[in-house]
């Protein structure tokens, strides 16, 4: 191993002293320390009883294959103890917005189903969903990428109304994130950065109208981190996609700023390995967005300025050799997010890097959590690293860079132009290849890889397998969809949604019309498609 | 990692599925460029836009990302080898280990994560002499 001064730094590069002391601490950092947590800039926590008000969330992405199937591991993890549920999408069919017979799904049929569930329609969102109480059910129904979230929420929010419930009260979150969307997973063919700002406004001004229970869109600067953004510049990137959302509803002016802004303050973020720069990145994060909303929007509701946060621990943390080592890593990251004052939690599988989580994995990321929160009374108390000369003087130097680096997006024109360019991918490249040379020079270490490599695993691994077949069962149920379902609604239904994208008026009452007439997933992508053009890849 | 520059075998470069986490391709494809590699990435290709890719082009060596599922691979691998038997094929990316097996026992070399890009280059140097 390396003995240089260089292997003690934080993984995003910032020189770690061997102890720290006060004069570590900048006299500017001071005000934030003092104030408790609940109280502005909410640096130690978004709310003053933090867990003995009410224990984190515990909130896994699930699904794969047919939409039964899907249901039923939804199903199986709320039975365990989880209190609230993500669906997981076929990406062939969702991310790229095609029915299961468009060419590029054909020459792939053998794909299909086995990264999530195919679902074209209200319909299969009606199988998914069934005997899951959505009015007590804190659901996330997909829509990670961009052009899909009007469908997604289009469609759950459809079976809510068949149900009878009322919309003003339906408790849940859509995400429509352009980190995953833009930077981390680009697909092929996928609506212009501009556009899907458009959509994302429009899904925020929607709910601020009509569901103020439910958060439009979630920044996830996690798909960011996993593609190779540093701690700093996640949380700077973040700040400045908040930004451009915000600075668009203003523009628009349909709605305060402050409204759209309490939806926004609820942020996804990745923790990874790094332990006290992921506690600071989390403090850091909630003091910036305090000080963003009331200088850059001059907004006074406390509610507004404290952030809300979700974290999903790093899937790209998980190694392929070794797996069982993973529960080790998933503990400390889920441990790092809790001491970071998260309200709500996904720990990702342990044979994440093999395949998608297996039952078990999932049922062990939830148990970490649930271990955590029974058993080892971290819970007990609120931000209880405060005052550490280490982690107060790491928080203030987190931040720091990470304005500097929100700086720099906006002198790139801002986030979306960042994105436009490939600056931002450039960034994320950056640190993935100098990461990678730091583990193959020997500068950096992990066990089971690059380290302890020769360990017996006690019992083989194999990874998780789907069953297959999954193609020929999606296009049955698209054909009887087709066949089925009111014709006339359903184009009328869909010649309107065209008709908004091409006007200002907000899409989601269109969206909501066509996808309880049945419209399916890949004419919305066909409309789109044909009304924004694609976006010009810069990777 | 070698940089000669004087080495123009060409490596075709696929994504085999509609997943477009491009992390792991982008680390590969410029450790291969870096090592004078002509890399040729063709992107997220049908197995028949790439055996047509391939035929066209000629590569010396044909490079898979695999993001979990191997049948469509395992079609492509097929394809490819109808219009270049002699082409070698490797792949890395989420791939389980009965997967890895799988593929392996149709003679493509496989790098799951975790895999050293010297190791890959390595493999791309040897796989193309001779």
């Amino acid at each position: 191993m390396s003995t240089s001064e260089n292997k003690w730094r934080t993984v995003s590069n910032i020189p770690l002293k061997g102890a720290y002391g006060p004069e570590d601490i900048p006299d500017s950092h001071q005000e934030a320390m003092q104030a408790p947590p609940g109280a502005a800039p909410y640096m130690r926590g978004a709310y003053t009883e933090m867990y003995r008000g009410k224990p984190w969330r515990i909130f896994q992405l699930s699904g794969f294959g047919s939409p039964e199937e899907e249901g039923e591991r939804i199903r199986f993890l709320l039975e365990h103890g989880e209190t609230g549920f993500i669906m997981e999408h076929d990406r062939n069919t969702a991310d790229h917005m095609y029915n299961v017979d468009h060419p590029e799904v054909l020459a792939r049929k053998e794909d299909v189903g086995l990264t999530g569930a195919v679902i074209q329609s209200v319909r299969d969102y009606e199988t998914v969903l069934n005997g899951i109480d959505l009015a007590k059910t804190y659901g996330h129904p997909g829509g990670g990428v961009v052009q899909h979230a009007p469908f997604a929420l289009g469609c759950y929010w459809s079976v809510a109304k068949r149900r009878g419930l009322d919309l003003a009260t339906l408790p849940g979150t859509g995400q429509s994130d352009f980190f995953l969307t833009y930077l981390g997973c680009v697909t092929k063919q996928q609506i212009p950065t501009d556009a899907g700002l458009r959509f994302n406004c429009d899904i925020i001004e929607f709910c601020a109208e009509h569901m103020k229970r439910w958060v439009p869109v979630s920044v996830a600067g996690y798909n960011g981190a996993d593609s190779g953004l540093n701690a700093w510049q996640e949380l700077g990137a973040v700040m400045a996609n908040a930004t451009e959302y915000l600075d668009e509803i203003k523009r628009r002016g349909n709605i305060p700023v402050e409204v759209a802004a309490r939806s926004v303050g609820g942020m996804n973020f990745r923790v990874a390995m790094d332990f006290f720069e992921e506690i600071a990145k989390l403090r850091a994060a909630r003091k910036m967005w305090h000080d963003l909303v009331s200088r850059r929007y001059g907004i006074t509701d406390p509610k507004v300025k404290a952030l809300r946060l979700h974290i999903v621990t790093a899937g790209s943390a998980m190694t392929y050799q070794q797996p069982l080592n993973n529960i080790a890593r998933g503990t400390l990251m889920a441990l790092a997010s809790v001491l970071g004052g998260t309200q709500s939690l996904g720990v990702s599988g342990y044979d994440e890097a093999l395949s998608i989580p297996s039952e078990h994995a999932h049922q062990m990321s939830l148990r970490i959590q649930q271990i955590l929160q029974e058993e080892t009374n971290v819970p007990a108390v609120a931000d209880p690293l405060a005052g550490s000369y280490f982690v107060e003087s790491l928080t203030a130097e987190v931040e720091e860079k990470a304005w500097a680096f929100f700086d720099e997006i906006q002198e790139q024109g801002g986030f979306l132009r960042a994105l436009d360019s490939g600056w931002l991918h450039g960034k994320a490249a950056e640190n993935q290849l100098a990461f990678q040379h730091r583990l193959e020079s020997g500068e950096a270490e992990l066990v089971g890889v690059t380290k302890y490599e020769d360990d017996e695993t006690p019992f083989e691994m194999d990874g998780f397998r789907g069953q297959g077949g999954e193609w020929a069962r999606a296009n049955e149920r698209l054909q009887a969809v087709r066949a089925e379902r009111d014709g006339k609604r359903a184009d009328t239904a869909l010649k309107d949604v065209a008709a908004a994208c091409r006007s200002d008026r907000n899409i989601m009452p269109a969206m909501l019309e066509a996808c309880d007439a049945e419209v399916t997933v890949g004419e919305f992508g066909e409309v789109f498609r044909a009304a924004y053009g694609d976006w010009a890849t810069p990777i | 990692m070698s940089t000669d520059l004087r080495n123009t075998r060409k490596v075709l470069f696929v994504k085999t599925g509609l997943d477009g986490h491009w992390r792991g391709p982008l680390l590969v494809t410029g450790a291969l460029e870096e090592a004078g590699f002509d890399v040729m990435m063709l992107g997220m290709a049908t197995p028949e836009e790439t055996a047509a890719a391939a035929s066209r082009d000629k590569p010396d060596l044909i490079g898979l990302n695999i993001c979990g599922h191997i049948d469509v691979v395992k079609r492509t691998v097929a394809m490819l080898r109808e219009q270049l038997p002699e082409v070698p094929i490797f792949a890395g990316g989420t791939v389980a280990p009965w997967a890895k097996k799988e593929l392996e026992a149709i003679g493509v070399e496989v790098y799951p994560p975790g895999s050293k890009l010297t190791d890959i280059v390595a493999a791309a140097h040897r796989l193309t002499e001779g």
